[in-house]
């Protein structure tokens, strides 16, 4: 299993699918804007490369949690938006509040001791 | 469901609009590779372009990981990947890759190598042409004892002519014959008549010249086929042989073809007249021999039913015909109206393969139990790692990796492993089967040549992958319902996911436990009925003798004169060798069978019917040197063996059955009617039951055969006139003072000083005899122990693995209790409980399924019941006591667990 910092690494990776949700939840993004937006939320903690993203991008939309569309970008490009769907909505609130019992018993531990 | 059939929706629409899906993914990469470098250009990037690019990572992967994301059916590529992910993964953790494979090969090497039996022995085809229509004939007088036995010539000629439903009959006999002349040293061959019919019935052609015509089946041909083996063997392949003659029994015959190298005639497994030939003369039956009725039983008969005729038909012609030729039989041969003279037509390959297909099918059942015992230490493995790996499982279900591609992923790692372990298992098979000893290989037909083909590696094949689904499903299926969340924290080893994959690991433990409990039943009754088997009273003592056989030409004696001075002089100058102790000869040894004759025992009852019996001729001091007993009255005296004075000595079982509770010593017997001019023989002498053939070894005292011995002088003239007779071909038996061994080279020298042309068929002593004999049973003996000893290893490293892996997974509670205060030995106690209620479940299993299991055994058992105590008390303790030490080494490492060290651990 490797050491204790990969461990961290693989844990915040893990939650991927939880941040591509979260950052769509305000409203549609293209794949760009996602990964800046992760990268600036996330300060420097998160070093997956940008690729990593798209192909959580596409099982997310086969999933059905997220549709897709294309559409022109601000500069005038052609480009390809996500957004949310009910179910991706839903999915977002569930891990949500599994990802904050989780957290708050993990504090509540770290606190304790 | 509605997420799964939105998912296929979108991946079908993908599949019909294949460029624009492709166009789309190009087009999606493009702009954030456009938008990236434009930021960085933005922010003073010397190279905007390539930056960009790395920090996007591999462009290609990732497009290919999207094509594999989008495809209906899983890609190639997804599959590549996936082996590459299992060799990385497999190639890390070595020393379960090692076990596993290890185990995997074991299993499947000794399915292949029992099946590749099967396959040689009852699958491949008997290579005869329309095999499926060749039947064996038999007659039979069941009704005074003689099951079957070969034809005679005149009722083989009636059945020739009458039975409609056959359109060929074909004959032959075994004999063997003193090969000299042109090629070498004069040795001894196995031959067979054959009948100029047999040969195209059965389809063959010669390789080199031509076979025999109908016309040159008659008395005074002195034609010769030749085996391809002999030919390259003696002659070096010389294809000027045809036409060219040869010495039988310094007779000569001139060879007119070479059989194919592949051609085996007569087939081993046949009931009679079965050892292979090297030399084959035509059957040439004399006037005599086709006007004589109820004798002359020695030829076995292949038939072929006509195109559309069924076996019920001919043996309903059978059965009519055969009261018309008891009819023709001579009064002496059946007295009895009630014993009836039978017909029996069987098909070929049954007589040929019968006896064995249940054995191997057997085997073939106890080796699919260590596979199965195998698979499940495997899976339980599996399960242990899958432990320690859920949280890259996890991690990979978090980034959206659907069940059906985890499955996948296990599968690749699963088929990686078996085919790994196939390969292994074909390369142990290939050991193992040159492991077969060659007595065994003689017995059984088709197992000289035993190869690895495609249909045993198709089998493998198959095999391997029923084998890689079983063990990988079980870790999948335990794995199912645990939630990608659930398995990302760290107390995932004690969620519910990990109470059922516990008990499933504990199911595996007691299963395999109690398959092994089965497969250790099986071998404890073999070794107890093999240990009965060699415990077995045989009425004769096999150490110290040593035998040598010899066959006496009718060119060089001539005269019945010549060959009893022969016997005397071999006699006379063998018993004067030093370390000799004493020395006979005998037309039949013990384990051999003798002759079968029908006797009229005076004064008994036996209901009209003349009964069979073992008839032996014997020389010198026979008793003696073989250690058969005298019960009663005396052996034969130096007068008696040098003059006919018509007198025999029985065995103790003919004298029970025929004079119960009267002396049988000077009681008189017949072989032939009481009316006739033959003489009464007086009984001199009661000797001990001494086994007869190969088959009477598994028999015990009510089975053995009832024997008649006399004296060498006694073999009638008309007799030994006649090549092949008994007296002709005979047995010296020599009793060493001490290692029998030893005696060989001056026995011989003796021989060579009488005779030097004379060939010796075979030398060998007693014991090697009686080994060859018991190796079939020593053989299955020792292959079922091995394959409960393989079973009962991969149980104690299944039981190993599970308990150290508990203690693991419960490494902070045993922390716990000690610190707490336990005592070691309480934490020792705890774990082998917990080991100790997997075995006992097992070994409950095992019994059950032992005790419905051992009576299909019950038939191979001598000696044994199926329910033998000794082996249901012995193998459970012993199992038991296996899995205690299997148990004891983690259990005694739980108990030495540092308490500090176990709970700052996690």
């Amino acid at each position: 299993m490797g050491t204790d910092s990969s461990k961290a690494a693989d844990l915040l990776q893990g939650t991927l699918e939880l941040l591509i949700l979260r950052t769509l939840a305000p409203g549609e993004k293209h794949g760009y804007e996602i990964a800046e937006w992760i990268h600036v939320a996330s300060a420097t903690t998160l070093s997956v490369e940008e690729g990593a993203l798209y192909p959580a991008l596409h099982r997310l939309e086969l999933r059905g949690l997220l549709t897709a569309a294309w559409d022109v970008s601000a500069n005038n490009r052609r480009a390809k938006y996500y957004r949310l769907t009910a179910s991706g909505r839903k999915r977002l609130k569930e891990t949500t509040d599994a990802w904050r019992r989780t957290s708050t018993a993990i504090n509540r531990v770290l606190e304790a001791i | 469901m509605a997420e799964w059939f939105n998912s296929l929706r979108l991946r079908l629409r993908a599949l019909v609009r294949r460029d624009r899906q492709e166009q789309d993914v190009q087009d999606e990469i493009a702009f954030h590779l456009a938008m990236r470098e434009a930021q960085l250009r933005q922010s003073g990037a010397a190279d905007a372009s390539a930056d960009a690019r790395r920090r996007f990572g591999g462009a290609s992967q990732i497009r290919d990981e999207l094509r594999d994301a989008w495809a209906v059916v899983p890609r190639l590529s997804s599959l590549l990947h996936d082996f590459r992910h299992a060799v990385r993964a497999l190639w890390r953790s070595g020393t379960f890759a090692v076990v596993v494979v290890l185990t995997l090969g074991f299993g499947i090497g000794a399915n292949t190598a029992v099946f590749s039996i099967v396959n040689a022995v009852l699958i491949r085809p008997l290579g005869f042409a329309h095999a499926d229509r060749l039947l064996v004939l038999h007659e039979g007088v069941p009704a005074a004892g003689i099951d079957r036995v070969p034809f005679s010539a005149a009722d083989l000629r009636d059945v020739e002519r009458e039975v409609r439903s056959l359109d060929g009959v074909g004959a032959f006999r075994t004999m063997s014959f003193e090969l000299s002349g042109s090629g070498g040293e004069p040795e001894r061959i196995q031959s067979a008549k054959v009948t100029a019919s047999l040969f195209p019935l059965l389809g063959v052609e010669s390789a080199l010249g031509r076979l025999f015509s109908a016309s040159e089946d008659r008395p005074g041909s002195d034609l010769a086929l030749i085996s391809w083996a002999l030919w390259q063997r003696r002659y070096a392949g010389n294809p000027s042989m045809i036409g060219q003659s040869i010495l039988l029994d310094r007779r000569p015959y001139t060879v007119i073809g070479v059989m194919p190298a592949s051609f085996e005639f007569p087939r081993r497994g046949l009931r009679f007249n079965s050892e292979p030939g090297d030399v084959w003369i035509p059957m040439a039956f004399t006037a005599g021999e086709l006007a004589r009725r109820g004798s002359g039983f020695t030829n076995s008969v292949i038939a072929r039913l006509k195109e559309g005729a069924t076996l019920p038909e001919a043996q309903s012609e059978l059965d009519v015909l055969a009261p018309r030729l008891q009819a023709q039989y001579p009064a002496w041969a059946l007295r009895n109206r009630n014993a009836q003279l039978m017909l029996f037509a069987s098909p070929l390959r049954e007589e040929m393969v019968g006896s064995v297909e249940t054995p191997l099918l057997m085997l073939l059942g106890a080796i699919g139990l260590v596979l199965l015992v195998a698979c499940a230490n495997v899976a339980n493995l599996l399960l242990s790692r899958a432990a320690t790996r859920q949280h890259e499982i996890g991690i990979r279900a978090a980034l959206g990796a659907t069940r059906l591609r985890l499955l996948q992923l296990q599968l690749s790692e699963a088929l990686l492993l078996t085919v790994a372990g196939a390969v292994l298992g074909v390369l142990v098979a290939r050991l193992a089967l040159n492991a077969v000893p060659a007595v065994v290989v003689e017995r059984v037909p088709g197992l000289h040549d035993v190869p690895i083909d495609l249909r045993v590696l198709a089998f493998t094949a198959g095999l391997s992958i029923v084998t890689a689904v079983l063990f990988a499903m079980v870790p999948f299926l335990a794995s199912e319902g645990s939630a990608s969340f659930e398995v990302l924290h760290e107390s995932a080893a004690r969620t519910t996911a990990g109470l059922r994959r516990h008990r499933i690991q504990s199911a595996l433990v007691v299963s395999t436990v109690a398959l092994s409990f089965v497969l250790l039943v099986a071998a404890g009754l073999f070794l107890r009925s093999f240990s009965a088997l060699l415990a077995n009273d045989r009425g004769f003592r096999p150490s110290g003798v040593l035998t040598v056989s010899v066959a006496l030409p009718t060119q060089a004696y001539a005269t019945t004169a010549r060959v009893r001075g022969f016997h005397d002089s071999l006699l006379g100058r063998v018993r004067m060798l030093s370390g000799v102790r004493s020395a006979a000869l005998t037309t039949d040894l013990p384990l051999e069978g003798s002759t079968v004759a029908v006797f009229f025992p005076e004064g008994a009852d036996t209901g009209g019917v003349a009964p069979p019996t073992r008839r032996s001729w014997v020389h010198g001091a026979y008793f003696r040197t073989l250690g058969i007993s005298l019960r009663r009255g005396r052996p034969f005296t130096d007068d008696e063996l040098a003059e006919n004075r018509e007198v025999a000595i029985v065995n103790e079982k003919l004298a029970s059955r025929y004079w119960p509770g009267q002396g049988p010593i000077g009681k008189r017997l017949k072989f032939g009617p009481p009316e006739s001019n033959i003489p009464w023989l007086t009984i001199v002498g009661v000797v001990s039951d001494a086994v007869d053939g190969p088959e009477a070894l598994a028999t015990m005292g009510d089975d053995r055969p009832v024997h008649v011995y006399e004296p060498f002088r006694q073999i009638p003239d008309f007799v030994l006139a006649n090549a092949g007779s008994p007296g002709r071909d005979l047995t010296l038996a020599v009793l060493a003072q001490g290692d029998p061994t030893l005696l060989a080279r001056s026995v011989r020298r003796e021989l060579a000083s009488l005779d030097a042309q004379l060939a010796v068929a075979s030398i060998a002593t007693m014991e090697d005899k009686l080994n060859d004999v018991l190796a079939p049973q020593r053989f299955s003996t020792a292959l079922l122990t091995t394959f409960a000893g393989g079973a009962l290893l991969l149980v104690s490293i299944g039981l190993y693995g599970l308990l150290a892996f508990v203690v693991a997974q419960r490494k902070r509670e045993i922390g716990v209790r000690l610190a707490l205060g336990a005592e070691p030995r309480a934490v020792v106690r705890l774990m082998l409980a917990l080991g100790g209620k997997l075995v006992g479940a097992g070994l409950a299993a095992g019994f059950v399924a032992a005790l419905g299991t051992t009576r299909f055994m019950s038939s191979f058992l001598h000696e044994t019941g199926s329910y033998d105590p000794v082996t249901f008390i012995v193998v459970p303790v012993v199992l038991a006591g296996v899995a205690l030490l299997a148990c004891g080494l983690p259990a005694r490492r739980a108990s030495r667990i540092d308490p500090l060290v176990a709970l700052r651990s996690e």
